[in-house]
């Protein structure tokens, strides 16, 4: 699903945040994404996501060569990744409804094809009855769940996570990864960049990290 | 701040994405509310310079003036019937009138004033030839006419002063073309910078949708649409003003100035009232400032989103 050839990453003339990565990802693994704060985690995602390009290297994603993408094309391949961010990223005007709708909204599909779809989400989820509530009203975890939901309402094959229990509780933290096990096993292909160690001890999940040094793969 | 207003139901229909308040909303509505009223302005003022100058320009057209100075020996009774045979056997002349003597002095009397003694001064007499077909009547030969057998009297085609006046007219249309050339220019740099402004406030949103999968023509389209009910709301404030300061206008020529100067106005300028065409071409001004704030607003969404695109 996913192939990185010695990819590198510098911003503008600065020095590489990444570099020398290479590794694979095969449809319906999960992977944690570990490192230290700098070490470019975030960095990875967003060349997962395809918002940045590579300096050097090559990556591949469904099977296709990203650095000689046009933008139709890459929009394509966008709408194939679910993201989760830390600091969740919902829209403070729109409704929780809205927000978990908003990536099929953007597809250009009418309401009643996905009203039945998001509903059923949002209660799957536990936010059946936060639906017509704004993001400002909700609390830490309502707000990652939903942040969650407007991963997956796209039924993407691929599901990157950004420290998304960075901002819960711990007991949160455990049934949001448990949502994250969860969607696995339903087929998503899951990279979730996390430093929780309790995590990395639970699950044993293959682990790719980062450090100043370099990178590798564990697991 | 965020909004914390609870929606009862989700909206039915697709909801805006972009909200509805934009910190840049209302400044730019009053603006192009402002543009549209001068916009408006502008053309009105234009269209009553232009249709009036081509009213007075075809009303002097359809005249010309006999003018007879009084020659000692000369019995100028005599002069005045000889000069209406020959108006009246030209081609295309319609009628002739002379003006009586008190008709003559009385279009003096702007110049001298009420009261002034002209019987001392040698006043030509005048007659006014009505032309029924301006094109076909041949002036030129009633002019030769005129020199060849009644001493003194000349020809007045209005020539020199339909030239003046057209000259003016058309110097104030293309200058008011001009003017409201700018102030669209002007309305396009303000959508512009307000765009960006926008943009660049609610760069969360266009990253987020980036991040969802929405393509660049989505988003784009997303703001125009916000931009272009701006655009409108502030197009029908512009116009609705100015078509309260017609009827104002309108009111105030026909109401408030004494009579005289009211006619005067009249005359000169036609009615303030907008009329049919007027009310179409009021419209037409909103609707392509609207349109303009509407495709301005997408081809600097465009841009800048191509600017911040991988």
């Amino acid at each position: 699903m996913i192939e990185f050839n010695e990819v590198g990453l510098r911003y503008g003339r600065g020095p590489e945040v990444l570099r020398d990565l290479t590794f694979a990802i095969s449809p319906g693994s999960f992977h944690f994404l570990t490192g230290a704060s700098g070490a470019g985690k975030t960095t990875l995602l967003r060349l997962l996501l395809l918002s940045l390009s590579p300096t050097r290297g090559t990556i591949h994603m469904f099977g296709e060569d990203v650095s000689v993408l046009d933008q139709e094309k890459r929009l394509r391949l966008r709408r194939r990744i679910g993201i989760v961010f830390q600091e969740f990223r919902l829209l403070d005007h729109l409704t929780t409804f809205e927000n978990v709708a908003l990536p099929l909204r953007v597809r250009g599909e009418p309401e009643s094809a996905y009203r039945a779809n998001v509903e059923e989400l949002l209660e799957w989820v536990g936010l059946g009855d936060r639906m017509a509530v704004n993001p400002a009203l909700l609390s830490g975890g309502e707000k990652q769940r939903a942040a969650i939901a407007r991963a997956v309402i796209a039924k993407p094959e691929l599901l990157l996570a950004d420290e998304p229990t960075g901002n819960v509780d711990p007991d949160l933290s455990q049934r949001l990864l448990h949502l994250f096990v969860e969607l696995n096993r339903m087929g998503t292909t899951i990279v979730l960049a996390t430093h929780a160690r309790d995590f990395l001890k639970r699950f044993d999940f293959p682990r790719l990290e980062l450090t100043k040094d370099g990178f590798s793969i564990n697991g | 701040m965020a909004d914390t207003k609870i929606r009862l139901r989700p909206a039915k229909r697709g909801f805006a994405i972009v909200p509805e308040r934009l910190v840049t909303g209302r400044t730019l509505m009053f603006l192009i509310a402002i543009m549209t009223f001068l916009s408006s302005v502008t053309l009105g003022a234009v269209l009553l310079v232009q249709q009036s100058a081509v009213g007075w320009s075809a009303d002097i057209g359809r005249q010309v003036t006999i003018q007879i100075m009084a020659r000692p020996g000369e019995v100028m009774a005599s002069n005045l019937r000889s000069a209406v045979a020959l108006a009246e056997a030209t081609p295309g002349v319609a009628s002739t009138r002379v003006l009586s003597e008190a008709e003559g002095q009385a279009l003096l009397e702007p110049w001298f004033g009420t009261g002034f003694d002209l019987s001392a001064l040698s006043i030509p007499r005048l007659i006014v030839v009505n032309l029924s077909d301006p094109k076909g009547a041949d002036i030129d030969q009633l002019a030769i006419n005129l020199t060849n057998a009644v001493p003194g009297a000349s020809l007045d085609t209005h020539d020199l002063w339909r030239t003046q006046l057209n000259s003016m007219a058309g110097t104030i249309v293309v200058s008011g073309l001009l003017v409201f050339a700018l102030i669209v220019a002007a309305t396009v740099l303000a959508v512009i910078f307000s765009t960006l402004g926008t943009m660049a406030s609610n760069r969360e949103i266009v990253d987020v949708l980036h991040f969802i999968g929405a393509s660049n023509r989505f988003i784009a389209g997303e703001f125009q649409s916000r931009f272009l009910a701006i655009g409108l709301q502030g197009g029908i404030l512009g116009g609705g003003a100015a078509l309260v300061f017609f009827f104002t206008a309108g009111f105030i020529t026909g109401s408030v100035l004494p009579v005289q100067n009211a006619t005067q106005i009249s005359v000169f300028f036609g009615q303030f009232l907008p009329g049919l065409y007027g009310l179409f071409g009021l419209v037409a001004v909103v609707l392509v400032i609207a349109g303009l704030t509407g495709l301005t607003s997408r081809v600097t969404v465009h841009r800048f989103l191509n600017r911040i695109s991988v």
